[in-house]
C-alpha cells in the first residue's frame, strides 16, 4: 500500500515537473543592463570563441597571458573542435553564454549579421585614428559591409586576415619531361590534361582531381575554375539590373557542365570526384597519381611540395596562373565579430583594445599572428628573428598564432621570413584573383538554401557522370528548385 | 534505493522529454523560442525530400535489422560448434575486431576497396571477365544499397554475436543428450532443440533493435554522395542538411519527435505482433 502511493506520488511529481517545463518559457539568451558608449574604457575580461589558431597544446593561453601582460585585459578564449565550431557557437547563443568575441566566416557571418546577433563596428571604426587605419587594406574591411537585421548595411566583423583562395598547383617536373609551358587558355589546358594523362605510358595518372564537382559552400566554384570559368551556380545580385537572379540557369552554367561532362568522359578529370574528400585529393597527389590540384594558396604550397617529394624525390609543383578565360576567387575575410549589446556591455572598448591592437601593424599584430617570444619565436644574437619550434610538435615550426602572417591584411612588417613557396604561390594568386561578396541571407534562404543546395549538387553530379545532358541537368535543376528559387528571388527582389 | 533511481531517470530520460516543446516553436540561437503551432511539422509532412528520407530510413534500418538477425544468430551457432576452444576464441576475437572501429575508418577502408582506380573489387571482377569498366560502386544507386548493407554486417555481426553466444551456453546440455539418444544429428539438434530455446533471447533482441530504427544516421553520412540521395538519404542525415546546419533547433526536434512516434508505433506494433504469436511480449 505504502509502496503504491509512493509510486503515485512520484509519478504525479514527474507529470507535473514535466508540464510545467513544457510550459514554462526558455531561460533563453544573456542580456547587459548597460552599454558603454566611451572608447576608452577599457575592458576587464574579454570572452572569445576562436576557431582558426594554434592548438591550446601549442601555447594558445601563453597567448592570451601575453596579452594580459601587455593590456591588463584578460582573454578567455574557448577553441571547439574545429568540425564542431558553428554548433558550439550556436548553443553558446542558444544556452545564453554568448562570447563577447568569435570568429565567423562563410554564410555564418551575414546569418549571424541578419539575426542581430553581432554588434555594428562601423561608427567605431569610422571615428577610430588608430594605426590600423593607415596600414591595412580596405578592400578587406569593404568585403564585410553587408545588410544588417533592419536591412542597413553595416560592419559587423573586422577582417581577421585577407580571404585567401585557391590556385591550380601542377606538376612542374611532368610539364618540362612532356616538353610543355604553362598553359595560357583553356585549350592548351585540355591539352596538357591530355598529355598527362598517357605520361610515361602509365594508366593510373589522374589528370585532374577536386574534392567534389562543387564546393559544399559558398564560393561554391573555387575548385575546377577552368572549367567553370564565368559560370556562376548560385544566387547572386547582377550588377547591371540591381536584381538577384539565379546563375545555374544562365548559359555559362550550361557552357561549364558540358564542358566538365566532356573531360570527364575523356578520363581527364578524377573519375570518383564525386567521392573524394580533400584529404583523399591529398593523398593521391602525394602519391604521384595526380597532374592538377586546385588547393590553398599560401602555405599549403609548402606542405604539398613537402609531402609529395618524400614519394617523388625529383618532384616539383608550381601554382598555375589562371588560364585566360577563367580567374581565381578569393574568399570574403573571415571575420572577428563582437556580439551585439544584448550580450556584451563594452563593445566600443573590445574594439579598441582588442580588434584595433591585434592589427596594430606592432606588438599587438605580432603576438596575434606569430605568438609569444621566446616560446613562438625568438631574436638571434645577429638581430635576425625566427620561429621556434611548436611545443607539441618540435618537428615542425610555428606557423602562426592565429593570424596567418602571409594573409595580413595589414602592412605588416614581419620579421620572419616567409618559404619563397609561400609568397609565390600567393604572388600567383593575388595576381589572377577577383574578390567576391558575401552571399546574401535571410529568413527564406535559411529555410530554402539546404534543398537548394542539395538539388544543386545531385544535378551538376549527374550531368559530368553522363547520366544527363546539360540542357537535360538545367530543366531538372529548372523543375525541382522552382519552388526554393522562387521563394528565394521573391524574398530578395520583392 | 528507489530515489537514486527516480532521480537518474528523472535527471537523464524524463526531465530531457521537456525539450519537445521546441518542435512547436520558431527557435534559433538568437531568437527566443516562439510558439507557431504545428508550422514545423506542415512543412515538414510538405517536404518530398523528407518522404524520401523516411522510406530510406525504413528499408535500410528495417534490412539491415533482418540481416543482422539472420547472420548473428548464424555465425553464433557456427561459433558454437567449433570444438577446439582456441580455435573458438580466435574466431571470436577477429569478428569482434571490425566494431571497435570509427565509421569514418570503415567507410575509408571500403572506399578504398571499391574505388574505380585499383580497387581490389574492381580490379578481380575485371580479371575475372565478370565486367569490362570498373564500376564506380559509391556513386551507383543499384549497387549503394547492398554495399551499405554488406558493409554493416562486415562491422557489427560479430558483435551482435555474443548475446546468442551467451544465450546458447545456457541451454540444458541434457536436452542436447536426449536428443543425441534419439538419434538426432547435428543439424537436427540445432533445429530442433538450440533455435527454439533461442527464439525469446532473438525476440527480445528484435524488440529492442526495432525501437533504434530510426535512429541510423553516422554509417549514412560517412558513405553517401549526391549521386546516391534518392537510395541512402536517411532522416537523420536530411536533419543534419537542414535542420542543425541552419541553426534550426524548432525544426530538427520537429523531425526528431517524428523519429520517436514512428519508433514508439514500430516497437509497440511488434510487442503486441509478439504478444498474439508466442503469447507474450516484453514490453
Amino acid at each position: 500500500m505504502k509502496k503504491n502511493i509512493v509510486t503515485k506520488a512520484a509519478t504525479i511529481a514527474t507529470a507535473l515537473l514535466m508540464t510545467v517545463s513544457f510550459l514554462s518559457g526558455c531561460t533563453g539568451t544573456g542580456t547587459t543592463s548597460e552599454v558603454n558608449t566611451d572608447p576608452n574604457v577599457k575592458p576587464t575580461e574579454i570572452t572569445m570563441m576562436i576557431d582558426t589558431c594554434m592548438t591550446p597544446e601549442n601555447g594558445l593561453q601563453q597567448v592570451a597571458d601575453k596579452y594580459k601582460e601587455n593590456t591588463g585585459i584578460t582573454l578567455k578564449l574557448e577553441k571547439p573542435d574545429h568540425n564542431q565550431y558553428y554548433e558550439k557557437v550556436g548553443l553558446a547563443f542558444a544556452g545564453g553564454t554568448a562570447p563577447n568575441v568569435l570568429e565567423l566566416g562563410s554564410i555564418q557571418y551575414p546569418t549571424f549579421a541578419s539575426q542581430g546577433a553581432l554588434w555594428n563596428m562601423a561608427d567605431a571604426y569610422a571615428s577610430s585614428d588608430a594605426p590600423v587605419k593607415s596600414i591595412i587594406d580596405e578592400a578587406y574591411v569593404d568585403s564585410l559591409r553587408i545588410p544588417g537585421m533592419d536591412g542597413t548595411e553595416g560592419l559587423y566583423g573586422f577582417p581577421l586576415a585577407k580571404g585567401g583562395g585557391t590556385v591550380t598547383y601542377v606538376r612542374q617536373d611532368w610539364l618540362d619531361k612532356l616538353g610543355l609551358s604553362a598553359p595560357t587558355n583553356y585549350n592548351e589546358f585540355l591539352d596538357m590534361l591530355r598529355a598527362f594523362k598517357t605520361l610515361d605510358g602509365r594508366s593510373d595518372i589522374i589528370p585532374i582531381t577536386a574534392a567534389g564537382l562543387i564546393n559544399g559552400e559558398s564560393p561554391y566554384e573555387i575548385y575546377l575554375r577552368e572549367f567553370y570559368q564565368d559560370a556562376k551556380p548560385y544566387i547572386y545580385k547582377d550588377e547591371a539590373t540591381g536584381k538577384y537572379v539565379d546563375g545555374m540557369s544562365e548559359a555559362p552554367m550550361k557552357e561549364a557542365l558540358q564542358r566538365m561532362q566532356d573531360a570527364y568522359k575523356e578520363g581527364l578529370i578524377d573519375p570518383e570526384i564525386v567521392t573524394n574528400k580533400t584529404s583523399t585529393c591529398r593523398d593521391k597527389f602525394y602519391a604521384d597519381l595526380v597532374g592538377c590540384f586546385n588547393y590553398w594558396a599560401g602555405s599549403w604550397a609548402k606542405t604539398l611540395d613537402e609531402n609529395l617529394v618524400t614519394t617523388v624525390p625529383d618532384a616539383k609543383i608550381t601554382a598555375l596562373p589562371a588560364i585566360a578565360e577563367s580567374w581565381y576567387i578569393e574568399r570574403p575575410s573571415t571575420s572577428i565579430s563582437i556580439t551585439s549589446e544584448q550580450y556584451t556591455s563594452n563593445p566600443i572598448g573590445i574594439y579598441k583594445y582588442f580588434i584595433e591592437y591585434m592589427h596594430d601593424g606592432g606588438e599587438g599584430q605580432m603576438l596575434f599572428t606569430r605568438g609569444v617570444e621566446n616560446v613562438h619565436w625568438k631574436k638571434n644574437d645577429d638581430g635576425t628573428t625566427i620561429a621556434l619550434p611548436y611545443l607539441e610538435t618540435p618537428d615542425k615550426d610555428v606557423e602562426k598564432s592565429y593570424m596567418a602572417p602571409e594573409l595580413s591584411c595589414t602592412k605588416f612588417d614581419d620579421p620572419i621570413a616567409l618559404d619563397e613557396r609561400v609568397t609565390s604561390s600567393l604572388e600567383t594568386f593575388y595576381n589572377n584573383r577577383k574578390l567576391v561578396p558575401y552571399p546574401p541571407v535571410n529568413d527564406t534562404i535559411n529555410v530554402e538554401n539546404a534543398e537548394l543546395d542539395t538539388i544543386r549538387k545531385e544535378v551538376i553530379s549527374k550531368v559530368v557522370l553522363g547520366q544527363l545532358s546539360a540542357e537535360e541537368g538545367i530543366k531538372e535543376y529548372e523543375t525541382r528548385a522552382n519552388s526554393q528559387i522562387s521563394a528565394i528571388l521573391t524574398s530578395l527582389n520583392g | 534505493m528507489f530515489i537514486p533511481v527516480f532521480a537518474q531517470l528523472w535527471v537523464f530520460h524524463y526531465w530531457p522529454m521537456a525539450g519537445i516543446r521546441f518542435a512547436f516553436t520558431k527557435y534559433t540561437p538568437f531568437i527566443q523560442p516562439q510558439y507557431i503551432g504545428f508550422d514545423n511539422f506542415t512543412r515538414l509532412f510538405n517536404e518530398p525530400r523528407f518522404w524520401s528520407a523516411f522510406n530510406n530510413t525504413l528499408i535500410l534500418s528495417i534490412g539491415n535489422l533482418l540481416l543482422s538477425m539472420i547472420f548473428s544468430v548464424g555465425i553464433a551457432l557456427l561459433i558454437n560448434e567449433i570444438g577446439n576452444a582456441i580455435a573458438k576464441k580466435f574466431v571470436q576475437t577477429v569478428i569482434y575486431l571490425p566494431h571497435f572501429l570509427s565509421w569514418v575508418v570503415v567507410a575509408a577502408i571500403f572506399t578504398i576497396i571499391l574505388s574505380t582506380q585499383g580497387g581490389f573489387v574492381n580490379d578481380l571482377l575485371v580479371k575475372l571477365g565478370i565486367i569490362d569498366e570498373p564500376i564506380y560502386f559509391m556513386a551507383s544507386k543499384d549497387h549503394w544499397r547492398g554495399i551499405w548493407y554488406f558493409i554493416n554486417r562486415w562491422k557489427e555481426t560479430g558483435w551482435g554475436t555474443i548475446i546468442f553466444l551467451a544465450a546458447i551456453t545456457g541451454i540444458s546440455p541434457d536436452l542436447y543428450e536426449a536428443a543425441e539418444i534419439d538419434g538426432a544429428g547435428r543439424l537436427k539438434q540445432t533445429w530442433y532443440i538450440t533455435i527454439p530455446s533461442l527464439m525469446n533471447t532473438i525476440l527480445v533482441v528484435f524488440i529492442l533493435n526495432l525501437a533504434k530504427v530510426m535512429n541510423v544516421f553516422e554509417s549514412v553520412f560517412v558513405l553517401y554522395n549526391e549521386m546516391v540521395y534518392d537510395v541512402s538519404d536517411v532522416i537523420k542525415t536530411y536533419t543534419y542538411r537542414v535542420g542543425l546546419q541552419n541553426n534550426d533547433y524548432g525544426y530538427s526536434t520537429a523531425v526528431g519527435l517524428f523519429q520517436s512516434v514512428v519508433s514508439l508505433i514500430l516497437v509497440t506494433g511488434a510487442n503486441w505482433f509478439s504478444e498474439k504469436i508466442n503469447g507474450r511480449g516484453i514490453v
